[in-house]
This record gives C-alpha cells, sequence and structure tokens, in this order.
C-alpha cells in the first residue's frame, strides 16, 4: 500500500521512511505540504498520510483541511506527526480533517499499529463504496440483461431529449420488440428465452455508438436511445440495429435460433417539446403498425400522418426455427 | 563511570531508544547520524543568526526543527534546550533567547563528540 510522508526535516523524513518501507509500505516522501497535497490528488495517489504538523509552504493541518474539502475523491486516512502536544492542538489538528495524532519522537511499534487502524478504515470504505455502487447498479440495471431498466433508461432519454431540443439537434427513439418471442418460452422454456434475452441485449449494445443508450423497457421490449443523430441517417441506422437480431441464428442450449425483431422509430426534431409520454406512445404505435404490417420491419412515428414503411426494400422474413 | 555518571550519559544521547526506534539498523543508524552531521551544523548557524537578529519567527521555526532532529536521534537534553528556546520565542521573549541558544549550544557541544565516537567505533 502506498503512503506519504510530509517531512521538511530530512532525519526524521528518512527514519520514517526506511521504518515504513521495512513495514512493507510504497513510499512516497515529500518536504512541504503544497507537494504532499499534490501527491494526495493525484488519481491514484496514496490513502495513507503521515504528514508533520509545521511544515513550509503549507501545515499539516492545512493539507488536512484541502484534502478533506474534495469531498467526490476516494477517502485519505492522514495522521499528524508533530511535537506538539497540547490538548488544545490536538483538538485542532482533529478538527482540521486529521484521523489522528502522533507525538515525535514516535515509537516505531506503535506507528505501525495506528497506521494498521488506518488500513482497517479504508478497506472498511472501499467495501462501503463497492456496497453502494452494487446498489446504484442494481437499481438502474435489469438484472437479467445488465441492460439499463425502464425507469433509468426514461430518465436518460428526458435529459437526453431537452438537450437535443435545446441544442436544435434530433434524437431518434426507436422501440423494438421481438418476434414470436412467447413461441421460444412456450416451447423452449424460460431458460432458453433467457438466453435469447442476453444475446439481443449484447447485439444491440454492439450496434450503437459508445454514448447511444440501449434498455430493457418491458419483457421482450427493448428500447434504444440515438443521442444527436442525422434524422437524414436515422432510419439507415434504426435498420441496421433491428437487423442486427436477424442476421445470423443465436446460439442457445437447445440449438441456433433465427430470430426477427419488429421496431418503430421516431425523431424527436420532428415532434417539437412533446412530452416523454407522448414520443413513447407515438413510437409504440410506430411499432404496432411494423407488427401489423407482418412483422420483422421498421415503421417510423411521423406527426400527423400515420406511420409510413420504409421507402428501401427489407430483408426477408425468418422465421422461428426449433 | 560511576552510576551517576552513567545516568548523565545516557541522557545526553539515549542510544538504547534510538537503537530500538530504527530496530537495531546499523545502516539507517549510519545514514541518519550522516544526515545529523550535515544539518546540524547549518541549521544551528541560521539559529544563530536568528538570535543575533532577535528575529523570533525564524528563531521558533528553526528551534522546532533542531528539536525534531534532536528528538528523533536521541539527544534527549539537547532537544529539551531546543524546546526550551522554541517556547521563549514563540512567547517573545527577546531577552531570554541568548542564553536559552547558549545552553543549547552547550548541550549540542556535549553531544556531537558521543555522536562522532560512537561512528568510529562503529567503523573500526
Amino acid at each position: 500500500m502506498k503512503i506519504l510522508i510530509a517531512d521538511d526535516e530530512a532525519l526524521s523524513r528518512r527514519l520514517l521512511e526506511k521504518t515504513l518501507e521495512r513495514a512493507g509500505y510504497e513510499v512516497i516522501a515529500v518536504e512541504n505540504g503544497k507537494l504532499a497535497f499534490e501527491e494526495l490528488c493525484k488519481p491514484e495517489g496514496p490513502r495513507l498520510a503521515l504528514l508533520d504538523w509545521v511544515m513550509p509552504e503549507l501545515d499539516g493541518p492545512g493539507v488536512c483541511r484541502a484534502v478533506r474539502v474534495r469531498s467526490e475523491q476516494t477517502y485519505v486516512y492522514m495522521v499528524l506527526l508533530t511535537s506538539k502536544g497540547t490538548k488544545e492542538e490536538t483538538v485542532l489538528g482533529l478538527e482540521s480533517g486529521a484521523d489522528d495524532y502522533l507525538t515525535k519522537p514516535f515509537n516505531a511499534e506503535e506507528l505501525r499499529a495506528r497506521l494498521r487502524v488506518g488500513e482497517r478504515i479504508l478497506l472498511l470504505e472501499d467495501r462501503l463504496v463497492e456496497a453502494r455502487e452494487n446498489m446504484r447498479f442494481r437499481a438502474t440495471h435489469d438484472p437479467l440483461t445488465s441492460l439499463l431498466n425502464r425507469g433509468a433508461v426514461m430518465d436518460l432519454l428526458t435529459r437526453e431529449l431537452h438537450r437535443s431540443h435545446r441544442e436544435q439537434r434530433s434524437t431518434a427513439i426507436i422501440l423494438g420488440d421481438v418476434d414470436h418471442f412467447k413461441r421460444v418460452n412456450d416451447t423452449l422454456g424460460h431458460l432458453v428465452g433467457d438466453e435469447v434475452l442476453m444475446e439481443i441485449a449484447n447485439r444491440l449494445l454492439g450496434a450503437v455508438r459508445s454514448y447511444d443508450f440501449v434498455g430493457r423497457y418491458g419483457g421482450e421490449e427493448f428500447l434504444v436511445v440515438l443521442n444527436s443523430c442525422d434524422p437524414a441517417f436515422a432510419p439507415t441506422r434504426a435498420e441496421e440495429i433491428r437487423v442486427a437480431i436477424s442476421h445470423r441464428p443465436i446460439q442457445t442450449a437447445k440449438g441456433p435460433l433465427s430470430l426477427t425483431m419488429s421496431a418503430g422509430l421516431l425523431l424527436s426534431s420532428e415532434w417539437g417539446m412533446k412530452s416523454l409520454e407522448e414520443l413513447l406512445h407515438q413510437v409504440d404505435n410506430a411499432l404496432y403498425e411494423a407488427k401489423s404490417a407482418g412483422r420483422d420491419c421498421l415503421r417510423i412515428a411521423r406527426p400527423a400522418l400515420k406511420a409510413e414503411p420504409l421507402p428501401a426494400p427489407l430483408p426477408q422474413s425468418v422465421r422461428l426455427r426449433h | 563511570m560511576n552510576k551517576a555518571g552513567q545516568e548523565l550519559t545516557a541522557q545526553v544521547w539515549n542510544l538504547a531508544e534510538l537503537l530500538d526506534r530504527v530496530d537495531n539498523d546499523q545502516e539507517l543508524l549510519r545514514d541518519l547520524l550522516n544526515i545529523f552531521k550535515e544539518d546540524f551544523p547549518r541549521t544551528m548557524r541560521s539559529l544563530e543568526s536568528a538570535v543575533a537578529a532577535a528575529d523570533l519567527k525564524n528563531t521558533s521555526r528553526l528551534s522546532h526543527t533542531l528539536k525534531g532532529m534532536l528528538s528523533s536521534l536521541g539527544g534527549t537534553r539537547a532537544a529539551a534546550a531546543a524546546a526550551k528556546l522554541e517556547v521563549l520565542a514563540t512567547a517573545g521573549e527577546t531577552t531570554s533567547l541568548k542564553g536559552a541558544l547558549d545552553a543549547l549550544g552547550h548541550e549540542a557541544a556535549t553531544l556531537v563528540p558521543e555522536l562522532n565516537a560512537y561512528m568510529a567505533e562503529v567503523h573500526r
């Protein structure tokens, strides 16, 4: 584990450096508070620090205060090491944000024991952060496919629609539904159905850019959001994404399955400032049109017009094989 | 040397405490003594200039540095003399500074030969 030592006095610095290296730490030693703060701000910087109280540029309590201001960064466990020793100074040191306090000249064994306390606190912090991140992921992602869940994709879509309206760009919303998916579940079982959904999620993710969103909207319904998408190219892009499902069979435990997807497409620039619910209702209508037209095709939701077929020839519908 | 003499020597330089602090690492001990040999006279000279100029801020800062250096090395009595000078400078006791500096100089003059003798002994 990395540890920072900040002490302007060379003898104490060398003594600390050697003591901590012997205890297995990777030591970074600096001679003033300003350099200490810079080291602690580095992305992979040390998370344990031993700071002398009296230092040029910035003193130990000053480093503690500066580090604690950056709330977004990972926690740094800081120990003030100094020859000061009154109660008032101890309180001042701890109030500045230090976690512990050791008086010079230090006892090597006590120093190591106190640093082990610091390591335990940091380990606990890591576990808390990990647990929080796991909870955040679970709250925003579909457990089966790991795609964004309906709530999360709707939140992102809302933000994206506001942004594209503000910047006078267009957001393309694609609502896709796997054709005859119920047959997969009914004839091959839910485990195969799950395999299919996971593969479809992978293919959809593989078909979009890193800054587009893909979410699981319902059982076998997927919502794809193409950010800042040129309306002239949106139908072609949507068709490519849709065909990513049917262009080769999906490998399952019960053999390969050829599946298709029907989809509705909506371009936000054609609809002005409509509510999210209204836009989703319209793209759902377009999807319904695609289903009614025989499935395995794309329909575009256009204002004041009924959903229209694509001018380009569509790939031949592939029947479900099993 | 009688018992009282031994105690006095131990207070000048607490070698046992220092050896414990460096985990009996003779190489590290040599390193520390070399740093001391280089840094102590230089800091002491700056401190003498600060006291002569009645510069309280630098007197306080430099005596603090010496206090840390001396206590890390087990120079108990000299560290205490440096601590006294720091307290006086912080309190603004300008008139007492010279006397406290002399006391520190005296303790250092007792400590340094002991350190030199030890270095000569381990180098033999």
